[in-house]
């Protein structure tokens, strides 16, 4: 077996049963690695309507047959786990050396159920398991937690760990490693629940490449690709030079969704930024492009504060805030608590609109004010006061506040929307309204669609259909290969440039053909996943302010989304991928793509709706 | 035809300001100015009177085009964007 090593580790905190499993080859040349072999693994793993803090939750890390090739942007793995703040599928991905040394312990995924009684770090190695005791650990920022692990155990170790609010069970806690985070869809507090503090992986099993001399060739050429003027952008500015473009269209989420554009932008943007912080650049491992853009903290001149897009977007006109190093204390201050930035800044945005409004008590909670912001992060790490609400994110708040906020909490499936105002990007609507993880431009694509010339976004069509298809397809075969999306300018074919890795790198003969079924196997399978943790169609659907408040401002002057033609497109779009109008997926589907059917899986053979 | 030009990310970058303005009537016409004036932006972001794939325009905020013959109307404003706008 080229690529791989043909196996998981699965490790139980609770009895400390270790066990190597076996992963047979047509698992793998179906499902691939990252979020692919991440979702068959949970179908296996799993339990049907789990409790995701359940000590039996399974969570995965999994590894690809690109990690550790000469591929550039290719040291990235996947955590997935059943998400505590969607109750759905959930995978995020991360870049750093620990993808590296993961892999190198022997293992193409670990798979973690149970839970410790103590807080714990799983130590893996090719020589075996540890369960080593955290409590000087616990109480850490995972940064600091990584750092006493490693001068406990050897700078050989790569440590993934969780901060405060994932001890805390913050339902979108990160796991965070060398700064970079899985962010999405609350996994620290999956580790948070197991007691498991850390991860640390070191080892030399290296494997074998199916042609190493071309692969070392093609990854050449593509290095030298990947300098090119496709991802200037990138390495330059970053994203976050998208603050000032998105404002320009009218698609800068401003305001708790209240606006599309705001009126601080330029002070906040990258390029002012620039002129009034020193800024230095990084990437992830084994990444030749080099997006990641550090800014001087000035409350924390050591600190340097990575700002990308979301996190700017999020903390800064989401909430109204103006002041750059305001946004970068409270990027700095997610960072150490172990926060997904787009949640917790959504999540404090609604409840300044629910302060706004008088629906909760919280008068030092206001649209602009960054003191009120830090402390509400503050206290969502630690669940005091207003945090313990606002820590299982804006849904729930909602169903709790309710008063009609329900309307304006913006989620959807509980995930918070990030920086794309739907009702300006209505190809990205539809993205939203169907990705399985909830409101995501990871996942989906689609949104390039909009900024493009094929449609018009501010009116849906069906035209905005197949190439919504077609980016969420081509996104989950990024994500399950895995190679960093920031590339995909640099193809001329991306598939058949992806299945020319697979073939240098697992020795696979296979199609670009072969591999547009491989990405519908896995969106298929991450929506099996959620059809048996209770899924329902009225899922898949934006909240009501997005149905029935125009845009006030920006280019996009007027737009709504029409609820009726958005569950139309919602219905050709399940109809497209051979599903039923309302998204349930044929037995026989199932088959044909070889996807595992769950223990207990919901049979909906002989139904009207299962087989249309 | 007097068009508002502003610049948006690299291009922005290589032209070292923000807006202008320039007479033009079409896509083409307007591309061609500008890689005359900003060399530096012209040798990374045009081909002719065409931009680059990476690149894209797009007209009052609301028409995205790369076609050199699309028309610019008085008083139109021209975005020049960078394509990708992933983040
Ligand atoms: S382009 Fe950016 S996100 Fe992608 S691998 Fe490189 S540094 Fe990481």
């Amino acid at each position: 077996m080229f690529g791989y090593h043909g196996r998981y580790l699965r490790v139980d905190l609770t009895t400390e049963d270790v066990v190597e499993v076996a992963l047979p080859a047509d698992v793998l040349q179906n499902f691939i690695g990252g979020v692919g072999l991440g979702t068959w693994l949970l179908l296996n793993e799993g339990q049907p309507l789990s409790d995701p803090l359940a000590s039996e939750a399974p969570l995965i890390f999994a590894f690809s047959p690109l990690v550790g090739s000469p591929l550039t942007t290719s040291a990235k793995f996947a955590v997935m786990a059943k998400s505590p703040l969607t109750q759905r599928i959930n995978d995020s991905l991360s870049s750093s050396s620990f993808a590296i040394a993961g892999k190198k312990t022997g293992y193409d995924a670990f798979v973690i159920v149970g839970a410790a009684s103590n807080p714990t770090c799983l130590v893996i190695e090719p020589t075996g398991c540890r369960f080593v005791a955290a409590d000087e650990c616990w109480g850490q920022s995972s940064e600091r937690a990584a750092d006493l692990l490693r001068e406990q155990l050897g700078k050989q170790f790569r440590v993934a760990s969780i901060g405060v609010a994932g001890e805390n069970l913050v339902r979108f806690a990160t796991v965070s490693h060398e700064g970079r985070h899985a962010a999405r869809g609350g996994l620290g507090a999956v580790m948070g629940s197991k007691r498991l503090k850390a991860v640390a992986v070191a080892g030399d099993r290296t494997v074998e490449y199916a042609h190493p001399h071309k692969l070392v060739d093609y990854s050449r050429e593509l290095s030298r690709k990947s300098f090119g003027p496709a991802t200037a952008k990138y390495r330059e500015l970053g994203t976050a030079t998208n603050l000032l473009t998105f404002n320009r269209l009218g698609t800068l989420p401003t305001r708790n969704f209240q606006a599309s554009t705001f009126e601080h932008a330029e002070d906040l943007s990258p390029e002012a930024m620039l002129t009034t912080h020193s800024r230095t650049r990084a990437s992830c491992a084994a990444c030749t492009i080099g997006c990641e853009h550090l800014y001087s903290d000035p409350e924390s001149p050591d600190a340097a504060v990575r700002i990308e897009y979301e996190n700017l977007f999020a903390l800064g006109p989401l909430c109204g805030v103006s002041d750059p190093d305001a946004v970068l204390q409270a990027s700095r201050l997610c960072d150490e608590l172990g926060l997904d930035t787009i949640s917790a800044g959504a999540t404090i945005a609604f409840a300044m609109e629910c302060a706004e409004r008088g629906l909760i008590d919280a008068d030092h909670l206001r649209f602009g004010d960054a003191q009120a912001l830090h402390q509400t992060l503050r206290s969502i790490a630690t669940r005091q006061g207003l945090g313990e609400l606002l820590s299982h994110g804006t849904r729930s708040a909602s169903r709790e506040i309710g008063q009609g906020s329900e309307d304006f909490a913006p989620h959807v499936k509980g995930l918070e929307i990030p920086g794309y105002e739907p009702r300006a990007l209505q190809t990205m609507a539809l993205g939203f309204a169907v990705t399985a993880r909830g409101a995501d431009h990871n996942r989906s694509g689609a949104y390039q669609v909009d900024f493009s010339e094929s449609v018009d976004r501010l009116h849906a069509s069906p035209a905005m259909i197949p190439p919504a298809i077609e980016t969420e397809n081509e996104a989950s075969l990024f994500d399950s290969l895995i190679l960093c999306k920031f590339l995909r300018g640099v193809f001329d074919d991306k598939f058949m440039a992806m299945a020319e890795m697979l073939r240098l790198t697992a020795g696979w003969d296979v199609s670009p053909d072969e591999l547009h079924r491989t990405a519908e196997r896995i969106v298929t399978a991450k929506k099996v996943y959620n059809i048996w943790q209770g899924w329902s169609p009225d899922e898949d659907m934006l909240p009501k302010r997005f149905l029935t408040e125009q845009l006030p401002d920006g280019t996009g002057f007027g737009a709504t989304i029409d609820e009726s033609q958005l569950r139309q497109l919602v219905c050709e779009y399940n109809r497209a991928r051979g599903w039923s109008d309302e998204g349930w997926i044929p037995n026989n589907q199932l088959k044909v793509l070889q996807i595992p059917i769950p223990q207990d899986y919901p049979s909906l053979e002989g139904s009207s709706s299962a087989t249309s | 035809m007097t068009v508002r030009v502003e610049f948006f990310g690299i291009p922005r970058q290589r032209a070292g300001l923000a807006m202008m303005q320039i007479e033009a009537g079409s896509l083409g016409a307007a591309v061609t100015q500008i890689a005359t004036q900003f060399p530096q932006l012209a040798e990374e972001c045009i081909h002719a009177d065409t931009l680059h794939d990476g690149y894209l325009a797009n007209v009052n905020g609301l028409t995205f085009t790369r076609d050199p013959s699309y028309p610019l109307n008085d008083g139109d404003t021209l975005l020049i964007l960078s394509a990708d706008v992933g983040g």
